[in-house]
């Protein structure tokens, strides 16, 4: 009887084990994808699903494009199946690292043409190729939300070469994500006459592709919200506001009270619109978007 | 019969020097033939084998011999380039993935490859000691490099500059080595390996260098306003890459525009091989692709027709050899003469002095087969430098 039950005991436990074995073995059959920024971690969770295991490993309080991974992170993005890029040289820290570019994803390069230059240029001359330029290009594409259909669908395109057998699946969820997106497009033409032709002041240079997408004529400070703006930064405020006379401000975030005072005084109304680059606490994508849009049908 | 191998023994013990001259000739004469023949047997399998696992080489209009020797063996032979705009053309197609190789530049006399961690993954190369590359500015070394220049991961290797008159143009880079990769007996092993960007930060089409928004030095700035720094040539360049110093590295123009030597193309299947291939002969694309196979087969076969005038020569020396030793043992049975005939007058029968001799011989030829078994033995180690002197 004794040998029995322990026979018994022997056949759960390795099916027990057994079992572990190949879920373990199952996870990793599942595609890693990373992406550098929020916006494409949630177009890739819309439309991959659970077909694939999404990364995510850059902190909640920074700034992806100018966030720079330690060399654990730098692992996941390399060992990574495929590592979706936003293109428009976002996340600069991608062209100072070595990854296999067989699985990178460029989801802008379709749309290379509507990348906007920047105007901020450092000249200097050394060496035997002479005089040349620092220039860039605006990077938050996906303010843009023709764009942001665009990049999903690279990321279902790469999806689809990645699982040929759940094309009709991955199909419909871009469907559904593009018809969101779109939707946003239209709430956003539509908020946009509001504020035709009206000079508006961005608290940073974020809004390019917001800007020109939906005709609005914005320009640009170097503000953070959390700090009190330097003598200086109120001085350039100033000069801006004598050839731009902007009467609203937009914010990555909340500004803090005493910069809303100071802008209060110049009325100067502050709205919220969040680029929303990186994952916002309780928000996501879609609901930061049509919050945004929702703070900019509200001023008068 | 002991007595004969004893005396036999005895015989080329007391005549050291001829013996061993004869041993060492005829061990060479009987070497020479097979050792040339496993030289390039083995030279061709390598070679072969090298272009085999590799399925297309695409690279600028010109000699595809250069092309696949620069891009296969790292023998930087002088070929047109590509751009990297190439790659992405190519690659949209989607009949696979290309892997971008710079061959260009040396560091210590071995050649430093740029490329992309694709690579590494295409040729199942695996890191023996240290890490795989991560930032630029990094390399990774082949287990022989590590091993002629005594470099582990830690240390530094600084580029070849192109021009040493040149003062004002590409400065040397300062590398860092992360990892060795394991042995794998092909020219990868021979072979600095770098992230493309790296390559083209010693071209000196990326660089580092003070922040010019808060340079206090007013001699550096030429001009200034609010939209641009204007710097002059005294700008401090970084020769290396390195924590704070990474940050300020960055590359001028477009990146699609810089120059790489070659591609490696890894097709989906044989059919998108072919598909691909097609496009190319049809003008759709201006640069050429390749099969390397069949451009290394072409080459070993016109190199190895010499192997027949070898084969010739070695057959007339064997045959020449025999006559020589045939004509050794006429006079070393005429020399010894006398002692013969001591041997017939102490009781020794002539097929007793026959056995003697023949004794001798039968030593000889088997020392002369050892000595050639040696050589033989030790040819394996000169495949390389067979392949590097004589083929590519």
């Amino acid at each position: 009887m004794k040998n029995y039950l322990l026979f018994a005991t022997l056949i759960i436990l390795v099916s027990c084990g057994l079992d572990k074995g190949s879920k373990v073995k199952a996870d990793k059959v599942k595609p890693v994808v990373v992406t550098v920024n929020y916006p494409l971690y949630y177009f890739a969770g819309r439309i991959g699903g659970e077909l694939i295991q999404l990364e995510y490993p850059i902190p909640a309080d920074v700034d992806p494009a100018y966030w720079i991974p330690d060399d654990d992170d730098l692992e996941i993005y390399q060992s990574a199946d495929i590592i979706l890029a936003n293109g428009a040289n976002y996340a600069k820290w991608m062209n100072n690292v070595s990854l296999p570019s067989s699985r990178v994803v460029n989801t802008t390069s379709s749309v290379k043409e509507k990348y906007i230059a920047l105007e901020d240029v450092a000249t200097h001359s050394h060496g035997a190729e002479g005089e040349h330029e620092h220039t860039g290009y605006a990077f938050t594409t996906w303010l843009d939300f023709e764009i942001a259909a665009v990049q999903a669908q690279a990321v279902k395109d790469e999806l689809v070469k990645k699982f040929p057998d759940n094309k009709e699946e991955l199909e419909a969820n871009y469907e559904l994500l593009k018809k969101d997106i779109l939707n946003l497009h239209k709430l956003m033409q539509d908020v946009a006459l509001l504020l035709e032709y009206q000079p508006v002041i961005g608290s940073h240079p974020v809004y390019q592709y917001l800007a020109k997408a939906y005709s609005l004529n914005i320009q640009s400070v170097h503000f953070e919200p959390d700090e009190m703006p330097s003598d200086d930064q109120w001085k350039e405020f100033d000069g801006i506001m004598e050839h731009h006379p902007a009467r609203i401000m937009f914010w990555e975030d909340e500004p803090m009270p005493g910069v809303k005072e100071i802008l209060n005084k110049k009325e100067i109304k502050t709205v919220v619109f969040n680029p929303c680059s990186n994952k916002i606490y309780d928000l996501d994508f879609l609901e930061a978007m049509k919050k945004n849009i929702n703070n900019l049908s509200k001023l008068e | 019969m002991n007595q004969s191998f004893y005396l036999a023994i005895k015989y080329l013990q007391y005549y050291k020097i001829r013996t061993l001259v004869l041993v060492g000739a005829i061990g060479l004469i009987l070497y020479l033939p097979l050792g040339l023949q496993r030289l390039i047997v083995e030279s061709e399998d390598q070679m072969m084998a090298r272009a085999d696992n590799t399925p297309l080489i695409i690279g600028a209009k010109g000699n595809s011999t250069d092309l696949v020797i620069n891009t296969l063996y790292f023998e930087q032979t002088k070929i047109d380039g590509l751009q990297f705009k190439n790659i992405e053309a190519i690659d949209e197609i989607g009949f696979g993935f290309s892997i971008p190789i710079i061959s260009v530049f040396k560091a210590r006399g071995f050649p430093i490859i740029g490329t992309n961690l694709d690579y590494f993954h295409f040729r199942d190369l695996k890191i023996g000691k240290g890490i795989n590359l991560r930032y630029v500015g990094e390399c990774v070394i082949g287990k022989k490099v590590a091993e002629r220049l005594n470099l582990s991961p830690g240390d530094s290797l600084v580029s070849s500059p192109e021009n040493f008159l040149d003062l004002a143009g590409v400065y040397p880079l300062q590398m860092k080595v992360v990892g060795i990769l394991e042995s794998t007996d092909t020219p990868d092993d021979h072979a600095i390996f770098t992230d493309l960007k790296t390559n083209w930060i010693i071209m000196g089409l990326g660089h580092g260098h003070q922040d010019l928004k808060n340079v206090n030095d007013p001699s550096l700035v030429l001009e200034r306003d609010s939209a641009k720094v204007i710097a002059n040539s005294k700008l401090f360049i970084y020769n290396k890459v390195d924590g704070k110093e990474m940050e300020s590295f960055h590359f001028h123009g477009d990146i699609n525009n810089y120059p790489i030597t070659s591609i490696l193309f890894i097709p989906e299947n044989h059919k998108a091989s072919t598909l691909l291939r097609g496009r190319f002969e049809t003008g759709e694309f201006k640069e050429q692709i390749v099969v390397p196979s069949l451009i290394v087969e072409n080459l070993l076969q016109k190199i190895f027709q010499v192997k027949q005038i070898f084969n010739t020569a070695f057959i007339l020396v064997g045959i020449a050899t025999l006559f020589i030793l045939g004509l050794i043992i006429i006079l070393t049975l005429r020399l010894r003469k006398d002692e013969l005939y001591t041997m017939f007058s102490i009781g020794s029968s002539k097929n007793k002095t026959f056995e003697i001799i023949g004794f001798e011989l039968f030593i000889t030829a088997l020392m002369s087969v050892v000595v050639m078994l040696v050589l033989y033995s030790f040819t394996g180690l000169f495949v390389d430098y067979f392949i590097h002197q004589f083929i590519i």
